[in-house]
């Protein structure tokens, strides 16, 4: 289970504009792998391609060139309604502004994505309950979303991420929109998933505080991969780590 | 420098004025319309049926302006949030608030006043095109119908100007109650309405009540008169409304607890987005449901008017055909038809009296038509009371028995033995000996029924006018309507066609103005669902699943207030049956009508709707 490979991103390149216009180079032949059960951090300066390459991992966008590979199925050359039924089995999505459907209740929200999939009534049930408990929510699920707090936004999101049980989770600046305290909260709650339930996470974020959750960060600079780090210490330790490389982008 | 800013902000919103100005527009258009009919007494009183049909169309402006007060004000509040958020930016950047607030009411009342203009000019021009045509289609003069017609001009313009005037001092007012950051944020909020339990209980009661009432005072409108009309268009606009603000959010709700209904699919979204949008639509739906009922009872109306032609026109004479004299044109005339019952009756003719032979009457007497009650329809019989004396006379003589009752029907009707046809003279019904007496030539008279009235108008016009003429040999003057069936059919069709006429104009304006709303309201309020398509679609929902979503949702928002609106046509034809003889004949007809433009219009807002708010694939 651990050394299967969840992702696989090989020599991947997005253009903007066309041949004639000015083009805009935003990613330039990147290649990682991301294994079952990793928790993994991408992270770079603003305009160094960090979203265009979580929009092609998730399959919202095409690559130029390059094949991405996800839990074994080239998605590269899919059409567009094969893409959507991958998504709605193989990912969960996590954003930054949570994204949930305001006019559902945190229950309904959660449920979607098994309603969707065409799961019978009977069995949505336990599954919503089971995922909430996880992500210590299941005391608001009949609330509305605005009625709860950001911190219990995200973490609703997160439960709808992970309810159909996808091959990999893909988060984007989840932290972003939270106060410290739920961003702590929410990155624990995600460490627990990631080390007692075996999902799989990969996750976008420029705070270095989220960041030093991850087992490994890849950073990325004017759309190439520059650097990759692995945590081998304490979680602080790991910060100290990912603040220094931050710093060598300053210089 | 504020207003050229807000000049150009309001280019660059092209889009969303667009829609804005295109339901003011309309919205002007159908009152102008509306009005170039309801003010033009002279048209109304000279083609309409009903004597207080003036005060009708008194009703249906008041229906028409309370509906347009309501449309206006949520029109202008749209744009009201068009602009806070640039108008919180102004204020950030250093505007003064009275300024903002000047800035508002003018802007409000600048798209009002340009609205106002292009909607005159496309009223004339609706109002000159659907008169033509249903002029055309009815065979109708319709002499003194002006689709410029400067009084309503005058009113419409008063109108909208007052309402304009209100509605930009209203806008101006919220804007500057509004702090600076909920203007700024404005778009972010969302406002969520629960609905208790016990206040869905009282609304839902009271609204059955309130429709009740009304439903009861147009059953009842031959005794309520006036004040049932009244009654009826309060208590029913109020009912409708509130069966829409307490009813149906309650019923998506319940819907919505059906675990195994909502957890199917995408129907927990569809379903929470019709709840979400229900509540918003409220007042929308229960005016369009209004409309409909209007728009429909109005085109239902004239359907039934024109189809009571034959019914009326039946309703005194039990024989299709009367034919004094016949000439050989009108013995032809009559072979032509499909005659079920014949009957031919001598008389003689001189300058003082009509002398029927008593014999003929008595062997095959005619049918009649005659009513118990006062207010009932008269039913056929025939003739069976005896004759025993010599000689009858038709009225009072001191000298002579008056004819008895049935048979004064007879002969006054369906003979027609009558001063239209004969002039002056008295009617005399003698025994055989009285009669050989009457030194006068005999003359005869055809009786006869048809299979079907409406299939022979040309051979019945035929006779007609030989009729008139003989008429007008008696009478020595020019005679028009001699009073038998034919000719009454003929006058009742002249005065129905402008009935029917009306009908139509108003059904057509109502419609439009019901479509006109809708699609405001849900283009206005499109763009605010984007975001949550976009991310469905990025959780994976397939596209043709959006599709379906969206065709259900709006399928649903179309059909309960067209449900509720061909129920108060059906119960509200009855405010006719006083004056129609079966005011439910034919109403498929306009069903149909409506259904079709409901559905084309359904349609269209579906592909609009889908072009707004689906992402853009790559």
């Amino acid at each position: 289970m651990m050394n299967q490979t969840v992702v696989n991103v090989k020599d991947i390149h997005k253009v903007f504009g066309k041949r004639s216009e000015n083009q805009y180079h935003a990613l330039n032949g990147v290649t990682f792998d991301i294994k079952a059960g990793e928790f993994v951090g991408i992270m770079g300066p603003s305009g160094a391609g960090k979203t265009t390459l979580l929009n092609v991992i998730s399959t919202l966008d095409k690559p130029t060139d390059g094949t991405i590979e996800i839990a074994g199925t080239n998605i590269t050359s899919m059409k567009q309604r094969q893409l959507a039924d991958f998504r709605s089995e193989q990912l969960g999505f996590i954003f930054q502004d949570f994204n949930l459907l305001e006019n559902l209740t945190i229950y309904e929200n959660i449920a979607l994505p098994l309603s969707l999939q065409g799961v019978p009534s009977r069995k949505i049930k336990p599954s919503v309950v089971e995922v909430a408990k996880k992500l210590g929510i299941e005391t608001i699920l009949e609330k509305y979303p605005v009625t709860v707090s950001g911190g219990q936004k995200q973490r609703a999101a997160a439960a709808r991420a992970l309810v159909h049980e996808p091959a990999i989770i893909l988060a984007d600046e989840p932290t972003g929109a939270l106060d410290s305290k739920s961003a702590k909260s929410l990155m624990e709650a995600m460490v627990h998933l990631n080390e007692n339930h075996d999902v799989s996470i990969m996750m976008v974020t420029h705070d270095p505080l989220s960041a030093s959750y991850c087992e490994r960060i890849l950073f990325i600079h004017d759309g190439a991969l520059y650097k990759e780090i692995h945590r081998n210490g304490s979680r602080s330790e790991f910060h100290h780590q990912i603040l220094d490389v931050l710093a060598d982008f300053a210089e | 420098m504020l207003l050229k800013l807000s000049f150009s902000s309001m280019r660059k919103r092209f889009k969303d004025y667009l829609v804005l100005l295109f339901g003011l527009t309309i919205s002007i258009a159908i009152f102008y319309m509306f009005e170039t009919l309801a003010q033009n007494k002279t048209f109304i009183e000279a083609n309409g049926m009903i004597s207080s049909i003036v005060f009708v169309f008194h009703v249906g402006t008041f229906i028409l302006g309370a509906i347009t007060i309501f449309y206006i004000f949520y029109a202008t509040s749209f744009m009201l949030t068009l602009r806070q958020k640039e108008m919180g930016m102004y204020m950030t950047l250093g505007a003064k608030k009275h300024k903002i607030t000047q800035l508002m009411f003018f802007e409000t009342f600048f798209i009002g006043l340009i609205s106002l203009l292009v909607g005159l000019i496309v009223g004339f021009g609706l109002a000159k095109g659907i008169a033509e045509l249903f002029m055309w289609q009815l065979d109708f003069n319709g002499e003194g119908f002006q689709a410029f017609y400067l009084s309503s001009i005058i009113t419409t313009v008063i109108f909208y100007v007052i309402l304009f005037l209100l509605t930009s001092i209203v806008n101006a007012w919220k804007i500057s109650r509004k702090s600076v950051l909920s203007l700024l944020h404005a778009e972010q909020k969302q406002d969520f309405v629960k609905t208790k339990g016990s206040k869905t209980f009282f609304g839902v009661l009271f609204a059955i009540i309130l429709i009740g009432i009304g439903y009861y005072a147009m059953i009842n409108i031959a005794k309520l008169m006036q004040a049932g009309v009244i009654l009826a268009a309060v208590t029913i606009i109020i009912g409708t409304y509130l069966i829409f603000i307490a009813f149906l959010p309650y019923f998506v709700k319940k819907l919505k607890q059906n675990r195994t209904l909502n957890e199917k699919g995408i129907n927990s979204f569809t379903l929470g987005q019709l709840r979400f949008r229900m509540l918003n639509l409220t007042k929308v739906l229960g005016t369009v449901a209004m409309l409909v009922a209007l728009g429909l009872g109005a085109m239902t109306a004239g359907i039934s008017f024109y189809h009571n032609i034959e019914k009326q026109a039946s309703a005194f004479h039990a024989n299709d055909v009367i034919i004094h004299q016949p000439s050989k044109e009108d013995t032809e005339a009559l072979a032509e038809m499909n005659v079920t019952e014949k009957n031919v009756y001598h008389y003689k003719i001189d300058d003082q009296g009509i002398y029927f032979l008593k014999k003929d009457l008595t062997d095959n007497p005619p049918l009649i038509k005659y009513s118990k009650e006062t207010f009932e329809l008269p039913e056929t019989t025939r003739v069976s009371q005896a004759l025993p004396k010599d000689k009858y006379v038709l009225g009072q003589n001191d000298n002579i028995a008056s004819l008895p009752e049935f048979w004064t029907t007879a002969i006054s009707m369906e003979i027609n033995a009558s001063y239209q046809q004969f002039g002056a003279k008295d009617v005399y019904v003698y025994g055989s000996a009285g009669y050989q007496e009457i030194d006068a030539t005999e003359q005869q008279v055809i009786l006869a029924t048809v299979d079907d009235f409406t299939d022979y108008l040309p051979q019945l016009k035929t006779i007609n006018t030989n009729q008139l003429k003989l008429a007008e040999t008696y009478r020595e003057e020019t005679v028009e309507n001699i009073g038998t069936k034919y000719s009454n059919y003929v006058a009742f069709k002249a005065v129905a066609s402008g009935t029917i006429f009306m009908g139509f104009f108003l059904g057509v304006a109502f419609l439009m103005m019901m479509a006109s709303v809708l699609m405001f309201k849900l283009l206005s309020s499109a763009a605010a669902d984007t975001h949550r398509y976009s991310m469905l679609r990025k959780i994976g929902v397939r596209k043709s699943l959006l599709v379906k979503s969206i065709y259900r949702e709006l399928f649903l928002l179309f059909l309960f207030p067209a449900l509720v609106g061909l129920v108060h046509v059906i119960v509200g034809m009855q405010m006719f049956s006083f004056i129609i003889i079966e005011p439910y004949t034919k109403i498929w007809i306009p069903i149909s009508i409506f259904i079709i433009i409901y559905g084309i219009y359904y349609w269209v807002t579906v592909q609009m709707y889908k072009r707004i708010v689906l992402p853009k694939e790559v």
